[in-house]
């Protein structure tokens, strides 16, 4: 028995938003590696483009798509270019989103600014899962592989928003795993720990490192491939009979940002 | 790297010793194949010394790989201490160990007593207690070190129909959560949650009927109990590189889950 079926993912179409950088891009990158075909969609199209040329690049194939997650016109012209052009769509990371970093005190956050994180966070994986299960149920395969956060079940200072939609799009996957299920359609998430992502730098001082890792058991805050190599065992054959399942990515700890 | 170079050195267990309790079973003895396919030395034990020989001998036919069967008791202590210096008198270090052997019989609930809730504790806690403390000084000399925990849906969901079983998974389950904050960065603990899995026998023995798992099939959101295979699989990634950042974690392999939150009652 050989490894390469148990990741094979030749001839499945991926697609993985927020793919221009940080964890999507490593994600983008693995899933190319084990042979499928990677729709790389951020915001930022040039990025997204770097993503899909590496691909090309290693012998992969790839396509550049500019897609702000929080516009449903952008979700549904993704989904469609993506079909067109790589023939369908087997795995989706809905790996865009954002918001928190301590900047949701609930004394200051107003509602529109509120509602935007669950749209970025939440609404979008939502959506476009139900724009891509009839392909993956035609295709006869489908893994979905969320990116939530330790922030869906930590608590944190000026994080609700954050977190209230984390910790949502944790038990809507779950939600999903039930109803998609019967159809051969999977869908996890990968929590990561501290990752060091220019998400993270934008808000990592030398002291709250030094905070992180001695909540830490393993000394390191993580690796793009640490998170990546979680996303490779949901979206492949290897996790067959694993559905519905959040897996922290985490070191073992806790790292906040307080 | 090129692409089959990367997954080979992500999921690589070439120079690793990997002990395996419980190893002749369905689950122990497919995990067993794994590793070793992928390059590991693994040192089955189980109780069973006729099955452990014959398991270890097809999967070192299978494998190439040198493989070790030992007959060992895993509620025994002083025979969990001989095992490890039986595996580093051969191999000169333990790189993992899958603490896999447990099992549990269907009792009324209040049909328990002292000596069976007990034993029960033995086989299915304690024994992994023992044989990770000894296994540790060597564990902590190897890189990306780590123990498994098999443990199952009954560990953390109301079990009235395993009385004794559950609750020795359950104290398992913090065990494993235990262990892995204090013993990081060297040694990394998880759990793998285990449903409804086909082992043969084994599950007749514990009370089920053909009827009763045709209905936990039906009832599975993945349409299917679970094959030996798809453990082994959910083993072998966190044991891996690909994992080096994963400890503590409870990790359920179960198909998705029931669309029934309740066993089967045996009376069904
Ligand atoms: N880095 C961490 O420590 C950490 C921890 C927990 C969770 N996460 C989660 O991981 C995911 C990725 O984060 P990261 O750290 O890799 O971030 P990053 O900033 O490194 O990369 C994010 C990428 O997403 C793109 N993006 C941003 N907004 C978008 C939008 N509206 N639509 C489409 N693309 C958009 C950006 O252009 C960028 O390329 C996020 O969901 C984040 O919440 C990260
Ligand atoms: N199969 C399932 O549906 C299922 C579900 C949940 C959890 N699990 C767990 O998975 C693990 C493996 O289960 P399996 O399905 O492979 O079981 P199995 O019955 O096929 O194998 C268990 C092995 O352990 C051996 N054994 C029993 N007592 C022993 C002792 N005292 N010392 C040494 N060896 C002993 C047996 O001889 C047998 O070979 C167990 O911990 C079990 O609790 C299994």
């Amino acid at each position: 028995m050989s490894l390469t079926n148990l990741f094979d993912l030749k001839n499945k179409v991926a697609i993985v938003t927020g793919g221009g950088n940080g964890i999507g891009k490593a994600s983008a990158l693995i899933l190319a590696q084990a042979g499928a075909a990677v729709a790389v969609s951020d915001l930022k199209l040039s990025d997204a483009e770097e993503v899909a040329e590496e691909i090309k690049k290693g012998g992969g194939k790839a396509i550049a798509v500019e897609c702000n997650v929080t516009d449903d016109d952008h979700l549904v012209n993704l989904v469609e270019r993506t079909v067109k052009e790589l023939g369908g769509v087997h795995i989706l990371i809905n790996n865009a989103g954002g918001g928190g970093g301590g900047r949701e005190s609930p004394f200051k956050i107003d509602v529109k600014r509120f509602a935007w994180v669950f749209e970025l966070n939440l609404f979008s994986a939502w959506r476009l899962s139900q724009l891509c299960a009839p392909h993956m149920k035609d295709g006869g395969y489908g893994s979905i592989v969320n990116i939530t956060s330790m922030g869906s079940i930590n608590k944190s200072p000026n994080m609700s928003a954050y977190a209230g939609s984390k910790a949502a799009l944790n038990h809507m996957s779950a939600n999903l795993a039930y109803d998609y299920g019967p159809f051969g359609i999977r869908v996890n998430c990968v929590g990561p720990g501290a990752t060091k992502t220019a998400a993270l730098a934008s808000v990592l001082t030398p002291e709250i490192e030094e905070k992180m890792l001695a909540g830490t058991p393993i000394k390191r805050l993580g690796e793009v491939e640490d998170i990546s190599g979680a996303v490779l065992y949901f979206a492949a054959p290897i996790s067959e009979w694993v559905s519905g399942q959040v897996l922290f990515v985490n070191g073992g700890g806790v790292q906040t940002l307080d | 790297m090129k692409k089959t170079e990367l997954l080979n050195d992500l999921f690589s267990f070439e120079n690793k010793v990997i002990i395996i309790t419980g190893g002749a079973g369905a689950i122990g003895s497919a995990l067993a194949e794994l590793l070793g396919n992928l390059g590991a030395n693994v040192v089955i034990t189980d109780i069973n010394q006729e099955r452990v020989n014959k398991v270890a001998s097809e999967i070192q036919k299978a494998t190439g790989k040198e493989t070790l069967g030992l007959v060992a008791d895993s509620t025994d202590e002083n025979q969990m201490k001989e095992l490890v210096d039986k595996v580093v008198a051969k191999f000169g270090k333990i790189s993992g160990l899958v603490n896999n052997v447990g099992w549990g019989a269907a009792t009324p609930i209040w049909g328990s007593d002292t000596e069976k809730m007990v034993n029960s504790y033995k086989l299915n806690t304690l024994s992994a207690y023992n044989l990770t403390k000894f296994c540790m000084p060597y564990l902590e000399k190897e890189e990306n070190a780590s123990v498994i925990f098999s443990n199952s849906r009954v560990g953390n969901t109301p079990s009235p129909e395993f009385i004794e079983y559950s609750t020795a998974k359950a104290a398992l389950l913090n065990m494993a959560k235990s262990m892995a904050v204090i013993s990081g960065p060297k040694v990394r603990f998880n759990t793998v949650i285990i449903g409804s899995v086909d082992n043969g026998e084994s599950t007749l023995d514990a009370g089920f009927t053909m009827e009763m798992l045709q209905k936990i099939n039906d009832s599975i959101v993945m349409k299917r109990r679970g094959f030996p295979a798809d453990i082994a699989h959910g083993i072998m990634f966190l044991m891996s590189k690909a994992a080096s950042w994963v400890t503590g974690v409870d990790l359920t392999l179960d198909g998705g889950g029931r669309y029934e939150s309740k066993m089967p009652k045996k009376e069904d």
